[in-house]
């Protein structure tokens, strides 16, 4: 797994790449847990090299939410599509996440 | 007619039949299928002495032919063989080909033979081919002549080992045809052949051989549409398999992930199809993980060709347990996903064994 991050102004945006899966889950939770308690409380995380995602995957966006949440903050997620969009779809998680078309769009979003 | 009681034949150490107990009636047309390598040809061989059984006995009207005073050269004119490469005489014409065995050892007059081999001709088509040679002859037509051949003997059964697997697939018909016309003027018929519509509507029975035994027989309905056990159903729906063992909660999901993906390769399923299979295996290894410290599960991945379907079965030892009705699931996601992508979620309690099949839902196309 390989996690890029770059802070923008308006938000903190995270890139995640390859495969969001049980084996994963658990080291993109502690990078996630690590940039809250850093101070981060607006994230938005880029899906467009993600392969693969599975519930486990999905818990830790539930958690992650979980804490931005109790801070205050804002997630949203841009560049959802491919088998990643039909884990979403069939879970419902996309309408519990604000969902955006591009990186950009979702730092307008969380500016706004 | 004949009855085969525990035939056995080693080559060697190699054992090819175990156990093969059968009665052939008068009339009959009996099918004989299954994988290569099982024993089906040596099965004939056997029959006709060309291959002497290891064990067993083999009654023929009431004559064990294994028996060492038995005259096996008139048994072996009660039945005569059809073999894959023809085996015709090379050197004679087609009307000698015909000719020569009754002559020789039926006693007939030449003419006689002649006559009757000229209306054995006609009935597998080749009355024009009289002074042919063999190598003048397609594939097919050897074929007929083979038969042909046989029927002058006037044998009281026929054994056909593969008579079609030797010819061009345009030339397979018109062999079939001419045993099809055999079959329905009362034959007696033990064909070994791996065309399996013709051998679902020419025979009145179906052996399905494998492991050196008949594995399993019954009416052409019965093997074709509903065989009862593993082995004739994988054969018959063309089922490929892929087996994982997971013994512990730190199994390596990466390395069986790479097993999958290549038996998928082999079995040329979509890329879609590839994923939901992937995603639905780390889905359901999720939900045994509490599991997996004290049970065992194995988890077997079929596709079959000719249904064009995808199936896992989750066995696993330990108490009674129905994933899908546990009240200790952390949330539903995992079982959501699972539900969403299977046609059917099937459990079973089999002996000390869970079983759980799932159906996997077709891609659309």
């Amino acid at each position: 797994m390989n996690i890029q991050t770059s802070k923008e102004s308006s938000a903190m945006v995270v890139k995640v790449t390859g495969r969001l899966d049980a084996v994963t889950a658990p080291e993109y939770e502690q990078q996630f847990t690590a940039l809250i308690t850093g101070g981060e409380t607006r994230f938005v995380v880029d899906f467009e090299k993600l392969d693969y995602i599975s519930s486990a995957g999905l818990r830790v966006l539930l958690a992650m939410a979980k804490q931005i949440k109790a801070k205050s903050g804002q997630i949203h997620l841009a560049n959802i599509g491919g088998a990643v969009r039909e884990v979403f779809d069939i879970s419902g998680f996309g309408s519990i996440f604000p969902m955006h078309e591009s990186v950009i769009s979702a730092l307008n979003a969380t500016a706004g | 007619m004949i009855k085969i009681e525990h035939l056995s034949k080693k080559f060697g150490d190699l054992v090819v039949l175990r156990d093969v107990t059968i009665e052939i009636k008068s009339g009959e047309v009996i099918s004989i299928i299954g994988p290569s390598g099982t024993g089906k040809s040596t099965f004939l061989r056997c029959i006709n002495l060309l291959d002497r059984p290891s064990g067993g006995a083999i009654h023929i009207d009431g004559v064990n032919i294994l028996d060492p005073k038995a005259d096996v050269s008139k048994i072996r004119q009660k039945m005569n063989m059809v073999f894959q490469s023809f085996n015709l005489f090379a050197h004679l014409s087609v009307m000698e080909n015909l000719t020569i065995g009754p002559v020789k050892l039926l006693g007939l007059s030449r003419s006689d033979a002649e006559r009757k081999s000229r209306d054995l001709l006609k009935l597998v088509g080749l009355a024009e081919k009289a002074g042919s040679y063999p190598d003048e002859l397609s594939g097919g037509q050897k074929q007929r002549v083979a038969i042909a051949r046989c029927m002058a003997m006037e044998p009281r059964i026929i054994l056909f080992d593969e008579p079609t697997s030797a010819l061009d697939p345009t030339m397979v018909s018109e062999v079939l045809s001419v045993i099809r016309r055999l079959a329905k003027d009362g034959m007696t018929m033990a064909i070994v052949t791996h065309e399996m519509d013709f051998a679902r509507d020419v025979s009145n029975r179906v052996l399905y051989m494998d492991e050196g035994c008949i594995y399993e027989e019954g009416t052409p309905e019965e093997i074709f549409e509903r065989p009862q056990k593993e082995k004739t159903r994988a054969f018959i729906n063309r089922i490929r398999s892929f087996h994982y063992h997971i013994g512990t909660p730190d199994y390596d999901l990466y390395g069986m992930n790479a097993e999958i993906e290549m038996f998928c390769e082999k079995q040329i399923l979509p890329m879609k199809t590839r994923q939901n299979l992937l995603l639905i295996v780390e889905e359901m290894l999720q939900l045994y993980t509490p599991w997996l410290r004290t049970a065992h599960l194995d988890m077997t991945i079929s596709y079959s060709e000719k249904k064009e379907s995808l199936e896992v079965v989750f066995e696993s030892s330990g108490s009674a347990l129905n994933l899908f009705d546990n009240a200790q699931l952390p949330d539903e996601l995992g079982l959501t996903i699972i539900k969403s992508l299977t046609e059917s979620i099937d459990y079973q309690r089999l002996g000390d064994k869970n079983r759980l099949l799932l159906i996997l839902k077709k891609m659309v196309k």
